[in-house]
């Protein structure tokens, strides 16, 4: 089966060239039989991907250590799972994956479009068969073949990173991955809009939804790493400003920047040489995103060297599509003229802008803060270092800003809003803001950031709530429904708009959490069995824990485990006992040190998180001796950071609401197979 | 846009505001990042150094880690990746990471006191976010 894969992976490669060259080719020649096996060859590739990576799954079923791959991230006692898992696990089966994701999506688009707007699909098919082609390129000679073989067959593998063996961890590279792959999709088309000619706002409506489906699955992949770093890395934090995590928020900028600009194109006809530009900058940044996971790039020069060979095909590719779609814009520039001009900074056009605008500087801001190490050792030789500090610096004011325009956007008048209209839409919101500032500093909120965004979110959470209940009323009047029946009908009608109002509010929801931080407790204190901690809650209540001894086992429990000491704590809240938490240690038989669990309790008001920091004689405490239980303990009260959970668990809802199929267009399209049908929900 | 030059004016006035906290950002939070054998050579040369702001990656010593009990210290001698004969006393007062050894890469940000201890405010271990072995290491 392995060898079967691989070799699927080199036919794949011919396939893929062809399959480009036809795409190009048949477009410009018009020439249908051209065109026609450009678009089976995407077929053929995705067959030939799936092959590659069942290759590599049998692999690590079967235990080969003999290839690589399987050496570096898995061992006999891994669960199964994980081994399945273990095609995204590194870098090498991560660009097979990563293109064998592209390929199932080159294959939807190629089959939805085969009958319909088929001026756009031969340079479609040779964009997306480029793109195939590039990474298998990278995967077959770049030094990262995950069929690569050792040349001799260890007894046993390395086994995976403990840290790696967790839930979120297992679906984060993946859903990442299934947003960088999507956004292929609506770039293919720009360049096929570039090259056919077809330059007016019809490949954004063909697109809009692969756009929406990317940045949907952009942001809850990274979600998803915030919880897994939150609930495995043990330090109580979910971001940390690491060049993998910005790599990955870079796309996610711009793309939710391309996702707003777009609608002024449409709407108003405008924006559309910075529409292009933008799809272009997403789709590299998305690449950039790919290759500079797991390449520790970024850490220091040295990484670069060790991995020359792929970082110089990665930025040739990144160069070639730059260069090319500058090229192309530039030739099409005359007919990307603006239909309409901005009349006023008081209109939704400018709204958007702005909020375009600010995108890209928080985009820019990660990019130079990312980079300006290895800037700065170029140019002074004086290596230096900007870390959280410099981040949380620009990008809470760039935040703010956002979330201020996250309420207006949507409400401001087109073109030009009048005095009645921002009356109309912001007063009572505006109102609702300072309210909500006012009674916070009452209650003894004064942390400046914090009070403004709480004040900012009720602002944008009125407005919501208030365009909810406008359009439910007008509904119920005019039809005569019920108030439930009205809103289903408002939102089903207009799903785009109401559910981009859903994820607005998902992002307030998040928002809130954030600004929540600013009120964290920390306290570290070394407990013996009996001792209690006594922590106050920015809530006003007061957490005692009491340490009530460590359990320890030694070669039991769970697979590929040595040992695990469980500190026992008992948790009381103003003198009544609540529950009880555990935080331990645990020695995983595949790495060199213990792994801290933490202890985690959620509620909507706060969590509460302990950390077994140290251990005062480890020796002592797995032999059970009972004067060796002594331990550092770190108790965290984390206020409100629940939130960002729930605003993620909101912003899916919205993105699914507006990403399902409306109901009568269907039947439409089901009528004429030729027409609209992926024109849904215009506003 | 050429007619109105009022929103032009707003435009720039975004831009200028993005890049004037992305410099002021970068001048404020900005360390130096330095390996052991700089830092030292910069302290003896300019004791005034002392107590800037610095970031330093090198090499626990084996053997010279110890924890001060019930004080949260945690105290070791780290040396210079390329010349093992430079080296200084670390303390550092917070949790761990994972994958400290005492024997692990590390960068840490604080500051040299007066009496020649580096002070960590912060502590990473360098293995960064591959979590891969070698598995060339599996032979023999």
């Amino acid at each position: 089966m392995t060898v079967l894969g691989e070799f699927a992976l080199w036919i794949a490669l011919p396939v893929a060239i062809w399959g480009m060259t036809l795409g190009f080719t048949g477009g410009r020649s018009q020439r249908g039989d051209l065109v026609l096996s450009a678009e089976r060859s995407i077929y053929a590739v995705t067959l030939l991907l799936m092959l590659a990576s069942a290759g590599v799954i049998a692999a690590f079923l079967g235990d080969k250590f003999e290839y690589w791959y399987v050496a570096s991230y898995s061992n006999r006692e891994l669960e199964t799972f994980y081994k399945v898992a273990g095609l995204w696990a590194g870098q090498r089966g991560s660009l097979l994956f990563w293109a064998l994701l592209l390929s199932f999506f080159s294959s939807i688009t190629v089959f939805t479009n085969r009958r319909k707007n088929r001026e756009f699909m031969p340079y479609v098919a040779g964009v997306l068969q480029g793109i195939l082609t590039f990474f298998i390129v990278v995967l077959l000679f770049a030094k990262v073949n995950p069929f690569e073989r050792l040349g001799f067959a260890p007894a046993n593998g390395q086994g995976l990173n403990p840290q790696l063996q967790n839930y979120w961890m297992t679906i984060h590279p993946p859903t990442l991955y299934l947003g960088f792959t999507s956004f292929a999709i609506p770039f293919a088309f720009a360049i096929a809009a570039l090259l056919n000619g077809r330059l007016d706002s019809r490949w954004i409506t063909l697109t809009r939804r692969w756009i929406l489906l990317s940045w949907f699955f952009l942001s809850i992949g990274i979600v998803f790493g915030m919880r897994w770093a939150y609930e495995e890395l043990g330090w109580g934090g979910y971001w940390f400003w690491d060049p993998v995590e910005n790599a990955s928020l870079l796309p996610w900028l711009t793309a939710t920047a391309f996702l707003h600009s777009i609608q002024i194109q449409e709407n108003r006809g405008m924006l559309k040489v910075w529409n292009m530009s933008l799809v272009v900058l997403t789709f590299i940044l998305t690449i950039f995103a790919t290759f500079l996971t797991r390449s520790g790039l970024i850490e220091s020069v040295h990484a670069f060297a060790q991995e020359l060979r792929i970082a110089y095909i990665f930025l040739t590719f990144m160069g070639t599509v730059l260069a090319g779609s500058v090229v192309l814009i530039l030739y099409r520039l005359p007919n990307l003229q603006s239909e309409n001009r901005i009349e006023s900074f008081l209109s939704r056009e400018a709204a958007f802008l702005f909020n375009n605008l600010i995108l890209l500087g928080a985009a820019f801001s990660v990019i130079w803060g990312t980079v300006f190490p290895l800037v700065s050792e170029g140019v002074t030789g004086q290596k230096v270092s900007v870390g959280p500090p410099f981040f949380q610096k620009v990008n809470f004011p760039i935040g703010l800003a956002l979330l201020a325009l996250s309420g207006i956007g949507p409400v401001i008048a087109w073109r030009r809003a009048t005095r009645r209209n921002l009356e109309k839409n912001f007063l009572t919101p505006v109102i609702a803001g300072l309210a909500v500032v006012a009674v916070l500093f009452g209650l003894g909120v004064h942390h400046p950031l914090a009070l403004t965004t709480w004040g900012l979110s009720a602002f944008v959470l009125v407005i919501i709530v208030v365009e909810f209940w406008k359009g439910t009323r007008a509904r119920a009047r005019i039809e005569g429904e019920g108030y439930a029946v009205a809103l289903y009908h408002l939102v089903t009608r207009n799903r785009r708009r109401w559910g981009g109002y859903i994820v607005h509010a998902g992002i307030v929801m998040i928002f809130v959490a954030f600004a929540g931080a600013a009120y964290n407790v920390d306290v570290r204190q070394h407990v013996m069995p009996g001792d209690s901690v006594q922590v106050k809650s920015p809530f006003g209540h007061t957490y005692t824990l009491t340490y009530e001894g460590l359990s320890t086992s030694v070669g039991r429990g769970q697979r590929n485990l040595m040992w695990q000491a469980i500190a026992m704590i008992s948790v009381a809240q103003d003198g009544k006992h609540l529950t009880n938490l555990t935080t331990e240690k645990r020695q995983y038989v595949t790495s060199q040190q213990p792994m801290t669990e933490v202890g985690i309790r959620s509620t909507p008001a706060e969590d509460l998180y302990l950390i077994l920091s140290a251990m005062d004689d480890m020796n002592g405490a797995l032999n059970a001796d009972s004067s060796a239980q002594g331990i550092d303990l770190q108790v965290l009260v984390k206020p409100l950071v629940g939130w960002i959970w729930y605003g993620a668990l909101v912003l899916t809802v919205g993105s699914l609401i507006a990403l399902w199929p409306s109901v009568e267009k269907r039947r439409v399209a089901e009528a004429a197979p030729t027409g609209e049908s992926v024109a849904v929900g215009a506003d | 846009m050429k007619k109105h030059p009022r929103f032009l004016v707003g435009l720039v006035a975004v831009a200028a505001v993005v890049t004037y906290l992305i410099w002021t950002g970068v001048s404020e939070t900005m360390v130096y990042y330095l390996t052991p054998a700089e830092l030292m050579a910069k302290v003896t040369t300019d004791p005034s150094f002392k107590d800037v702001g610095v970031k330093v990656s090198g090499r626990v010593i084996p053997g010279t880690y110890e924890r001060v009990e019930g004080q949260l210290l945690h105290r070791f001698r780290v040396r210079d990746l390329e010349d093992p004969s430079v080296t200084f006393p670390v303390e550092y007062r917070d949790a761990l990471p994972d994958t400290f050894t005492d024997d692990t890469e590390v960068v840490l940000e604080g500051r040299m006191d007066a009496n020649g201890v580096f002070q960590a405010n912060t502590l990473l271990t360098k293995c960064g976010s591959r979590y891969e072995a070698a598995p060339e290491d599996l032979k023999g």
